[in-house]
């Protein structure tokens, strides 16, 4: 029965975070923001973590994020993010640093 | 298949297996090393008639013959060359790849077109055939793991023709391999119009059973001279003429598990239901509106949610799509005996509709993208489509809306899968009303009857 309860739980609070990213940060804390990039820096092809610069498009202030999942590294290795790409990023301040929780290019049709 | 690829392929097998990730121990790359990169014909050396084959496959010519949508001409082709629909209310003829209008706020202008997720050059462009078509294929972006993305965008020649750039350095040559599935989702992860737009596609192995396996796309995708084999998604049509499910004797077959209740299921139940219990992307988006971005462009208004937000909607399936100016979605019913309850995402879009014929109109996005004038995009679009009177149309087509199912074919999970209370209590996910049952068997489908006794035992196995 744990199982099914589980189950049944999730089914009914549907649309949780645990079942999008497995993050479990509160969703309060989360600054949200659209900018373009006007530097990323990583430490070589083995880097676990980035920086990038973002002008923020509401109020042209520069906000460093710092980017650790691995897919959004991988973009910044092979270039498929670059500088002057406006992104749409989430992220949560945790010991000073703007940790990103999703970092996407916005793209039209 | 001819023997030669036979053996390429048993012996590409034989590789992948005994080494971890063939990339890097690419048999040709000593010869590569020597010779350089020089497009296709380098790779013909060895792997020859490739390029030939690939132009005959859906990836070159985005269409195909289609045989399970109704209202639909037998002897035409049809994909993401030609269709309209309301997902993206275009399509490669209408939105070819070229420069939008300049901003009239910000005097800038950018590339913008739908064939920019094909893999020419442009000037060999989509269902493009002959030589130079041969020569402008790009082996890289699906075979290299050391692909640099900044090659690949769209620029002007000498000639002033738009170009689609390619990297065909050595160095991306030197790393080849099976295409891993960042290659795949150079294209799919943004497909729609954005990072999950079109159908909430990521594939980790937070968000799928298979790829927390270590498994990529063409382990199920298995290509066969570069046919790659699909399912019957009702809104995405073209295919090669190769098919995969679930229950192909080579992956699961018909009875997976080990409990006979859940097999029992599977005549009815498509393994989808149980085991993709949600979807997510856009769910609507409206064509005849464009919002301004920061960037003060235009873009059409869309709402989205994340990749497993959305419940799924659960209708009979039979593999047979119905196709009107105002709905795309799955035919079948309880009846039929070939029909499966199978879930699909629901996405409602609003664009133009010619008035005097009730047909869905398509618009050309350079003007809209730059201005927001909706109505000049779909002139430019009757215009480029030979309408007769293309002027009359844009200025009367009426608004209205399309309803569109998607099939939901990804982000398998086993630990979440439905499980007998997940439909059998009265709250349960499917609406068996709508589905066809009569309220006598409602009732019992829906009693803890069906379901007390194993549950019971469960639980105390459970704890
Ligand atoms: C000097 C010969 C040679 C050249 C040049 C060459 N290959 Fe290969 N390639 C091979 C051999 C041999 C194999 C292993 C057997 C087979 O699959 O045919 C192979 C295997 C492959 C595989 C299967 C790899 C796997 O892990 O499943 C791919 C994909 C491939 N080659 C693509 C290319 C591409 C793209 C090019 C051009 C950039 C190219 N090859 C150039 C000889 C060559
Ligand atoms: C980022 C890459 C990309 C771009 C850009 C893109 N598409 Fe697609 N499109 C895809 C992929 C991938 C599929 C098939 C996969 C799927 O349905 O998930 C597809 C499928 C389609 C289909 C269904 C084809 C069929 O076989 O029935 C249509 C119609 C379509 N796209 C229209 C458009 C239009 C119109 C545009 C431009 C306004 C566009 N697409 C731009 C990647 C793209
Ligand atoms: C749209 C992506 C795509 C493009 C572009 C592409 N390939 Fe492939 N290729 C594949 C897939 C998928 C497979 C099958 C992989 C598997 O099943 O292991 C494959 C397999 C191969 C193989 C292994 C033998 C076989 O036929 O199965 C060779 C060799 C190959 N491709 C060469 C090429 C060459 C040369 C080009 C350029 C002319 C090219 N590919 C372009 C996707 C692509
Ligand atoms: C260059 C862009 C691009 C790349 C790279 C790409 N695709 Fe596609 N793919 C498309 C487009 C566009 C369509 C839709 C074409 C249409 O329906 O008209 C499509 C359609 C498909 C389809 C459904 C139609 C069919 O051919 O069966 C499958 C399955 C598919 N892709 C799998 C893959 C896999 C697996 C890979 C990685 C090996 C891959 N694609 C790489 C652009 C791409
Ligand atoms: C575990 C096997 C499996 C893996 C891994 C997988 N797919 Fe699929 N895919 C399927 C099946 C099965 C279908 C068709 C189901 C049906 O319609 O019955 C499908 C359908 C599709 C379609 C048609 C549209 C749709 O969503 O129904 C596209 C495009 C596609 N897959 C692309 C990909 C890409 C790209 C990847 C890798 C990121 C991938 N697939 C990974 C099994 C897989
Ligand atoms: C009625 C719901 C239902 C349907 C339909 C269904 N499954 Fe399952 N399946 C489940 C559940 C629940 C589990 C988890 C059982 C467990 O954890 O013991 C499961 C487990 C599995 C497993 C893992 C088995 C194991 O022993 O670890 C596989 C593989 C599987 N299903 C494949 C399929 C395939 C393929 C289909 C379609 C032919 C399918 N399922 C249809 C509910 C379903
Ligand atoms: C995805 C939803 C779903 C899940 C999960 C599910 N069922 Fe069902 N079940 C159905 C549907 C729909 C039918 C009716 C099928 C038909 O039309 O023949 C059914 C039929 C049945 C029947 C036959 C009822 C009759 O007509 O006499 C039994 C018994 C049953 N289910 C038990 C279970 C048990 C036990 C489990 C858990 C192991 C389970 N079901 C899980 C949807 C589900």
């Amino acid at each position: 029965m744990k199982k099914a309860v589980s189950v049944m739980v999730l089914v009914a609070v549907a649309a949780l975070t645990i079942f999008c990213f497995g993050s479990i940060a509160s969703a309060g804390e989360e600054v949200k923001m659209v900018g373009v990039i006007t530097k990323i820096e990583i430490a070589g092809k083995d880097a676990k973590t980035a920086t990038a610069t973002l002008k923020d498009n509401k109020t042209e202030q520069l906000v460093v994020i710092t980017v650790e999942d691995d897919l959004t590294l991988d973009k910044f290795k092979d270039h498929r993010i670059v500088e002057g790409d406006e992104i749409r990023c989430k992220y949560e301040v945790i010991d000073g640093k703007n940790v990103s929780k999703l970092f996407r290019k916005t793209a039209g049709c | 298949m001819s023997k030669k690829s036979v053996t390429a392929a048993v012996l590409g097998l034989a590789l992948a297996a005994t080494t971890a990730l063939a990339a890097g121990v690419h048999p040709g790359k000593e010869s590569i090393e020597k010779s350089g990169y020089k497009g296709p014909e380098t790779c013909e050396e060895c792997h020859p008639g490739s390029a030939k084959g690939f132009l005959d496959t859906v990836h070159w010519k985005h269409a195909s013959k289609v045989t399970n949508v109704e209202g639909l001409n037998p002897k035409e082709e049809y994909g993401m060359k030609n269709r309209i629909y309301v997902m993206c209310n275009g399509n490669d003829i209408v939105n070819n790849l070229k420069e939008i209008p300049k901003s009239p706020v910000t005097g800038k202008s950018k590339f913008s077109g739908c064939n920019t997720c094909h893999p020419g050059n442009h000037l060999s462009d989509v269902g493009s055939t002959g030589a130079a078509a041969e020569a402008a294929v790009d082996c890289l972006v699906c075979h290299s793991t050391d692909y640099d993305f900044r090659q690949r965008k769209p620029f002007k020649n000498e000639k002033g023709e738009v170009v689609m750039g390619q990297d065909r350095s050595a160095k991306a040559a030197l790393a080849i391999g099976k295409p891993t599935v960042k290659n795949c989702m150079v294209c799919h992860e943004a497909a729609g119009g954005g990072v999950i737009v079109k159908r909430g596609f990521t594939f980790t192995k937070d968000t799928d059973a298979h790829a927390a396996k270590g498994m990529v796309c063409v382990d199920c995708h298995k290509a066969k001279n570069h046919k790659m084999p699909t399912g019957h998604d009702p809104n995405n049509w073209a295919n090669d003429g190769l098919f995969v499910s679930c229950s192909d004797t080579s992956c699961h077959g018909v009875k997976p598990h080990k409990d006979a209740d859940l097999n029992r299921h599977c005549a009815k139940i498509a393994c989808q239901t149980c085991h993709i219990p949600r979807t997510g992307g856009a769910f609507a988006k409206d064509f005849t509106v464009w919002e301004q971005t920061p960037d003060k462009f235009y873009e059409p208004t869309t709402l989205k949610k994340e990749a497993n937000e959305t419940t799924p909607v659960y209708a009979w399936y039979n593999g047979t799509v119905k196709n009107t100016p105002h709905f795309i979605g799955p035919k079948g019913s309880k009846k039929d005996g070939k029909s499966k309850i199978t879930p699909f995402k629901i996405f409602q879009g609003k664009a133009y509709y010619n008035k005097q014929t009730g047909e869905l109109l398509s618009m050309d996005f350079a003007q809209p993208m730059s201005d927001g004038d909706t109505r000049a995009g779909v002139l430019s679009a009757a215009k480029t489509l030979g309408l007769k009177n293309p002027e009359k149309i844009a200025k009367e087509a009426v608004p209205g809306w399309q309803t569109i199912y998607f099939g939901s074919n990804h982000l398998v999970t086993k630990t979440k899968a439905l499980y007998c209370a997940n439909c059998h209590a009265p709250n349960g996910v499917l609406n068996f009303k709508d589905l066809g049952y009569s309220d006598k068997e409602i009732l019992k489908l829906t009693s803890p009857e069906l379901f007390m006794e194993k549950l019971a035992q469960k639980q105390k196995e459970d704890w």
